[in-house]
């Protein structure tokens, strides 16, 4: 049987490795209890660490999703109290065409004060035009300028879209241009308005029915596009409850990749104690013995 | 038959090869500690055995003993083995601290470091597209913008921090290589006047072998033992160390006077009196020279083409919108194509100027800056950048801890013969102890049968 020699410096040496190997991992550990993090550094494991940087981005981008539907719903609610208010002036400026059409019953007193009624309503619906948003006018594209119309009802607004990204590539518009729903300048509500109470004030009843078959055509429209701004809102709190689940997937699936497992770690430095506090026993043990004690 | 006095003759070898045999095992003792001492033992050989003369008719019944030499417990071929593990282990230990260092000033995954600041830069147009008219979001598009251009310097200039030290490690090792090859070539002068006058060359041995060692950590040379007992040193096939010659070993290019980087690959020389030759080291200098030849300047470029990358993505889309007041947008960002992520700023300033807007002539509009905030690609290249370099780290670290499985075998090995064991010595010594008794007892014992002989035969009294 072939003896292997063996030296104090081997066993010095195997004793300090082993310390120094136990001791490293248990730095190791520590380091991972200590930051919660498993995932420290890239070789720690590369594929996990792109994934863990994917899913960051990708939290990331979920949150300012979020915050621009967040901002679109208040676009589309302001759009939406507005075209209510305004529905309920068109078709209360309507009645008042009706009774205005009725040659016999109606004096032209009653008349012009009926085109004061419907003089006053127009003047309300171009404020109502004129709503903002955290100071842009809700029909005014993306204009520069405090308001979508001037005081004469004529449009002075930039046509154009405003959206907000609520998804990687979706896009959903958040505004309404003035002219879509108020029609074009020369041929808006407000010109309507203007000509229904010309013809009430001229006692012009084909005039005023004229008026009152447009009203209606606007109230169509108004109602539609009204329509339209719901189910865009509905859309984006669909977003909105989306991404808080989402987000939930997400952080979970980050804690997976970079968080140490906590109760596991703390098992995993009490072994790595042990281990070390066994290699430091054995050392001061077999280190200590050699066979001067037992010469005399 | 010996004579009279010839008993007391072998007595007395014994006597002083028990001497010898304490005094080794006493070196062995008071040298166990020592790096690169090799353990001695003694060669004890009968006396006599001579050829014998015609004729001669010596019966002689005792025979002296004498130490032959004193034997150094050591392998070539093990050393050698030692040697190339070593060799191994120092271009692989080398690698990963240097790449460590390297990892560490990435910084990613995390909160802080490019891609963080990434996000953050895309995350700042989105919130400008929500709100073109608004001077913060402006602003702070702008500030996010030169965040992210910093981050990409600051892992520029770690990279070139990195480059500048190894260079200059690189020049120290050179130094130190050449003082060890004169050192080596010295003790090779050594080794051979003492093998030729006949004295112990063990000390001398010990370090032949420590300067080897050393050597071939630096530089990955071989060495071959030449028939006086020194060590002739090759790399790449030419001689570093030729007998009691020492070739001088130069950065040929790739490093100024200065310790500063001239742009081309660091080559060695050897000039010795055989002419000058180029060799390309290996082990520690190797992998400083493959570190700053090949590692870092990969990953630079890595990180350059990213950083052009965002640059001109972000400046095809910057130009083709509309700033505040409806003139088409200017770049973003600029950069020395020699050195983009060194060099990567911010050109803008003034908030009024980012071109949010896709429409020309003026309106609060955030298209352009939608675009901005969803140009694809970057963050994926920079994702890939990083976990190729964190693969390189994490095969680094596991290709040298399996190395260090094998150099610590051969180290076992070569301890196992070459190291002394205290409990060995002791036993020896005290084997040395009782044979010295015993010598010593005979020779009480002779001196008595002689007492007997010459004072008390014939006396009648």
């Amino acid at each position: 049987m072939a003896i292997t020699r063996v030296t104090q410096n081997m066993m010095v040496r195997q004793s300090l490795t082993s310390i120094e190997t136990n001791a490293s991992r248990l730095a190791a550990k520590q380091e991972e209890l200590s930051t919660g993090r498993r995932l420290n550094r890239a070789s720690d494991s590369p594929s996990e660490a792109i994934a863990a940087m994917r899913v960051r981005a990708e939290s990331a981008e979920l949150k300012q999703h979020a915050r621009n539907a967040d901002d679109g719903l208040g676009w589309l609610n302001q759009l939406d109290s507005s075209l209510t208010s305004m529905t309920d002036q068109v078709r209360r400026a309507r009645d008042l065409a009706l009774q205005g059409a009725n040659d016999g019953s109606m004096s032209q007193a009653g008349r012009d004060a009926l085109a004061v009624e419907v003089d006053q309503l127009r003047e309300s619906l171009i404020s109502v035009a004129n709503t903002d948003f955290l100071g842009r006018p809700v029909f005014g594209g993306v204009t520069a300028g405090a308001d979508a119309y001037d005081a004469n009802g004529v449009w002075i607004g930039t046509a154009a879209a405003v959206n907000r990204t609520v998804a990687p590539g979706v896009q959903v518009q958040v505004n309404v241009n003035g002219p879509d729903v108020f029609g074009p300048t020369g041929a808006s509500l407000f010109d309507d308005l203007a000509a229904l109470s010309t013809a009430l004030l001229t006692g012009n009843t084909a005039g005023v029915r004229t008026g009152i078959e447009a009203l209606n055509g606007r109230l169509d429209t108004l109602t539609t596009t009204q329509a339209d701004v719901g189910i865009r809102a509905k859309r984006l709190e669909g977003v909105l409850s989306d991404a808080v689940s989402k987000e939930l997937t997400l952080t979970t699936r980050l804690s997976d990749l970079e968080d140490a497992d906590l109760v596991r770690s703390a098992l995993d430095v009490k072994l790595a104690e042990v281990a070390h506090q066994a290699a430091l026993a054995t050392s001061a043990r077999v280190l200590s013995v050699s066979l001067m004690d037992f010469l005399r | 038959m010996a004579g009279t006095f010839g008993s007391l003759g072998v007595a007395l070898s014994g006597l002083r090869y028990s001497q010898v045999a304490m005094d080794v095992a006493n070196s062995n003792v008071a040298n166990v500690g020592t790096d690169g001492y090799v353990r001695r033992r003694v060669v004890a050989e009968t006396m006599g055995g001579t050829v014998p003369a015609l004729w001669s008719r010596d019966q002689n019944s005792a025979e002296g003993v004498r130490v032959s030499g004193l034997q150094r417990m050591s392998d070539v071929f093990l050393d050698a083995r030692v040697r190339t593990e070593h060799a191994n282990q120092s271009y692989l230990d080398t690698r990963v601290a240097v790449l460590d260092r390297l990892e560490s000033g990435i910084g990613e995954p995390g909160g802080s470091g490019v891609s963080a600041a990434l996000a953050e830069f895309r995350a700042s147009w989105q919130n400008l597209g929500n709100n073109p008219g608004n001077a913060a979001a402006r602003s702070q598009v702008l500030a996010a913008a030169r965040t992210l251009a910093d981050s990409f310097q600051l892992q520029g200039r770690n990279l070139d921090t990195e480059s500048a030290e190894l260079r200059q490690r690189i020049v120290v090792d050179v130094e130190q290589i050449n003082v060890l090859a004169a050192d080596l070539a010295a003790t090779n002068a050594n080794i051979s006047d003492a093998t030729l006058n006949g004295i112990d060359a063990g000390a001398l041995l010990d370090q032949r072998d420590r300067l080897a060692l050393a050597l071939s950590e630096l530089t990955g040379a071989k060495a071959t033992l030449r028939p006086d007992g020194g060590f002739n040193m090759q790399l790449n096939g030419v001689q570093l160390v030729d007998g009691r010659e020492a070739a001088t070993l130069t950065v040929a290019t790739g490093i100024n006077p200065d310790g500063t980087g001239d742009g081309s690959p660091v080559t060695y020389q050897l000039t010795s009196s055989a002419g000058t030759s180029a060799v390309s080291p290996g082990a520690g200098l190797g992998a400083l020279t493959e570190l700053v030849d090949v590692t870092i300047p990969n990953y630079r470029a890595g990180l350059n083409s990213v950083a052009q990358q965002l640059a001109d993505d972000m400046n095809t889309i910057h130009t083709s919108g509309f700033d505040l007041n409806g003139v088409a947008g200017t770049a973003l960002f600029d950069y020395d194509p020699a050195d983009v992520a060194g060099s990567l700023g911010v050109l803008i300033t003034d908030g009024d100027l980012v071109a949010a807007s896709g429409i020309a002539g003026g309106g609060l509009d955030g298209s352009n800056a939608d675009l901005l905030s969803t140009s694809a690609g970057v963050e994926s290249s920079y994702q890939r950048l990083v976990a190729v370099f964190g693969t390189e780290v994490a095969s680094a670290h596991r290709l040298a801890s399996n190395q260090q499985t094998l150099t610590s075998q051969v180290d076992n090995l070569r301890e196992s013969l070459a190291g002394v064991s205290i409990d060995e010595e002791m036993v020896n010594l005290m084997a040395a102890q009782r044979t010295f008794e015993a010598a010593s007892r005979v020779l009480t014992t002779l001196d008595s049968v002689l007492d007997t002989l010459i004072n008390r035969t014939g006396l009648l009294r």
